[in-house]
């Protein structure tokens, strides 16, 4: 595999068209319109409880909607849909698989023959940094290289829409730090249109070429902002003035809504 | 004092066997001593004299070498208790699995499954005799009352607790049913159901002496009942050791299942 056959890897385009959800009487969001283009990383922050998870699960297909419609490559979304990968903040490994059963666990599912799995295992394993814990169980490793197991399993798949659920959420500042720069290195490599869950503005900033802050009760898109900095991010982005200014930005923009949420309680 | 504790509680392998062996020699000898007391029609002692009071031991020996009948009374009762145990085993774990996987299903058997769970299964000998009679198969029927509960009882609290996050990673990357099936909901549950599962291998025990005993008699029930008759406590002694020694080794049998498919449930956080 190539570097050049890499960066041809596919990506696909997602619509999300006035769409909520209920749970029950409880409306987590409504109205929410988004587009999401090709080889576009685009973060969602909101404060806890906003339903940027739950959204993300119905880009997934793993929850229904209840207004309006969600669709990738023009196909409303009702179930999983084929590539489409979702890496988990909880991990989602399976504790009786090993690092390389687990990786190898969507291609299994998808039939992939033999020869297939055996070259593309080892491949996303060594991209993400595991060689030589393939025979390891996760119970092994430490939380971050259960997340690299994580995303390699997403990864195998080869998606064109990589879905992040908080992905590093559970996982020490140093080890998150390393991962937010290795994912978009890995990204780089083979760009696929990416959907970055988290609650760290910090890390919505640097990952995102757009971030979407999701505010209100029920939740709806507040604002989309585009992050104008320049690529590659790595490091020295963070001190860049634009990134602060961005990041303050956010920051104030989300402050009113937890201060306001905070008084409501008292 | 501090000596002592450390001597008392220490891990090492002699202390340990020796002190096994210490407790077995100790047990041994009492049950010598009290039935060397006693006439050989109320008890045996171990070893005995062979002449006023025939050994357990020395029975034993000749029961299990120099009785042919014997061993076809033994070959008989392992049957009843594989048959038993086997169906047991066969529709117990993946009836669980289908009750947890159904929740309709399962609120509806739920109480009739803790009624059975917690009824004593030898209350029901008399009805098992008077429908279906005397033959084999009321009694493999007996051994399997005993055996299905506690395996399906452990089985479908196990496969009940699969934390979602793994079905939902399953739903995710398009698993079909049964995959779930092959690659969660069978090795999750497997640690719970061989707890069940060694639970019920003591209870078919019980239920296989039970039919022996109560329905047609045959097998090692039927040489307890003989021996009991002819007041030979030896003989009756001896035969309580090959029960128990079956009931061990299926217990240990289970146990070694059970190391090898839950070595991952403990250390997982």
């Amino acid at each position: 595999m190539s570097a050049e056959a890499e960066a041809d890897g596919q990506s696909s385009r997602i619509e999300i068209n006035g769409v909520g959800k209920r749970y029950g009487d409880l409306q987590v969001f409504k109205d929410i319109n988004l587009e999401f283009r090709e080889r576009e990383i685009v973060t969602i922050v909101g404060p806890s409880g906003c339903g940027k998870t739950t959204l993300l699960r119905c880009i997934d297909g793993l929850l229904p909607v209840n207004e309006g419609e969600i669709r990738i490559e023009g196909d409303v979304i009702t179930q999983p849909r084929e590539g489409v990968s979702m890496v988990f903040q909880h991990f989602g490994l399976f504790p009786w698989k090993t690092v390389r059963q687990n990786v190898g666990y969507g291609l299994k599912l998808a039939g992939a023959p033999r020869a297939e799995i055996a070259e593309k295992v080892p491949y996303y394993v060594d991209l993400v940094g595991l060689k030589g814990f393939e025979d390891a169980y996760p119970y092994q490793l430490s939380g971050g290289m259960q997340q690299r197991c994580g995303l390699a399993r997403a990864l195998t798949m080869e998606p064109s829409v990589l879905l992040m659920d908080e992905p590093f959420a559970a996982v020490d500042a140093q080890t998150r730090e390393i991962l937010q720069f290795e994912l978009l290195k890995i990204w780089r490599m083979r760009p696929m249109t990416m959907v970055f869950v988290t609650h760290s503005i910090e890390e919505a900033v640097l990952m995102g070429d757009r971030v979407v802050v999701l505010k209100g009760r029920p939740s709806s898109v507040f604002e989309v902002i585009d992050v104008d900095l320049p690529a590659p991010r790595d490091r020295s982005t963070l001190a860049h003035p634009r990134f602060t200014e961005i990041r303050e930005h956010v920051w104030t923009t989300l402050m009113d809504e937890v201060r306001a949420a905070e008084y409501e309680l008292n | 004092m501090d000596r002592v504790l450390t001597f008392v509680n220490s891990d090492r392998a002699y202390v340990r066997w020796g002190t096994v062996l210490l407790a077995l020699l100790a047990g041994g000898l009492l049950w010598e001593v009290v039935g060397l007391q006693f006439n050989q029609a109320i008890m045996a002692p171990l070893i005995g004299d062979g002449v006023d009071h025939p050994g357990t031991l020395p029975r034993l020996g000749r029961y299990l070498f120099d009785d042919p009948e014997y061993l076809l009374s033994l070959l008989q009762s392992i049957q009843l208790f594989a048959t038993g145990f086997g169906l047991a085993l066969l529709i117990a774990l993946p009836f669980g699995i289908i009750l947890a996987r159904l929740v309709m299903l399962r609120v509806a058997l739920e109480s009739y499954i803790l009624m059975l769970y917690v009824t004593p299964m030898i209350a029901l000998i008399p009805f098992i005799l008077s429908i279906l009679g005397f033959d084999f198969w009321p009694k493999v029927l007996v051994v399997y009352l005993f055996a299905f509960f506690p395996i399906l009882y452990n089985t479908l609290e196990g496969a009940r607790s699969v934390k979602p996050e793994m079905l939902e990673v399953a739903k995710s990357f398009r698993s079909s049913e049964f995959a779930i099936w092959t690659d969660i909901l069978i090795p999750y549950t497997l640690p719970f159901a061989l707890t069940g599962i060694r639970q019920a291998a003591g209870r078919a025990l019980v239920g296989m002496v039970a039919a022996e005993f109560f329905l047609s008699t045959s097998g090692l029930g039927e040489e307890l009942q003989t021996a009991s008759r002819n007041f030979d406590m030896a003989g009756v002694l001896a035969t309580i050791l090959v029960i128990t020694g079956l009931g061990i080794s299926f217990m240990k049998i289970a146990g070694v299942f059970e190391q090898k498919y839950s070595a991952w449930r403990g250390l997982d956080r």
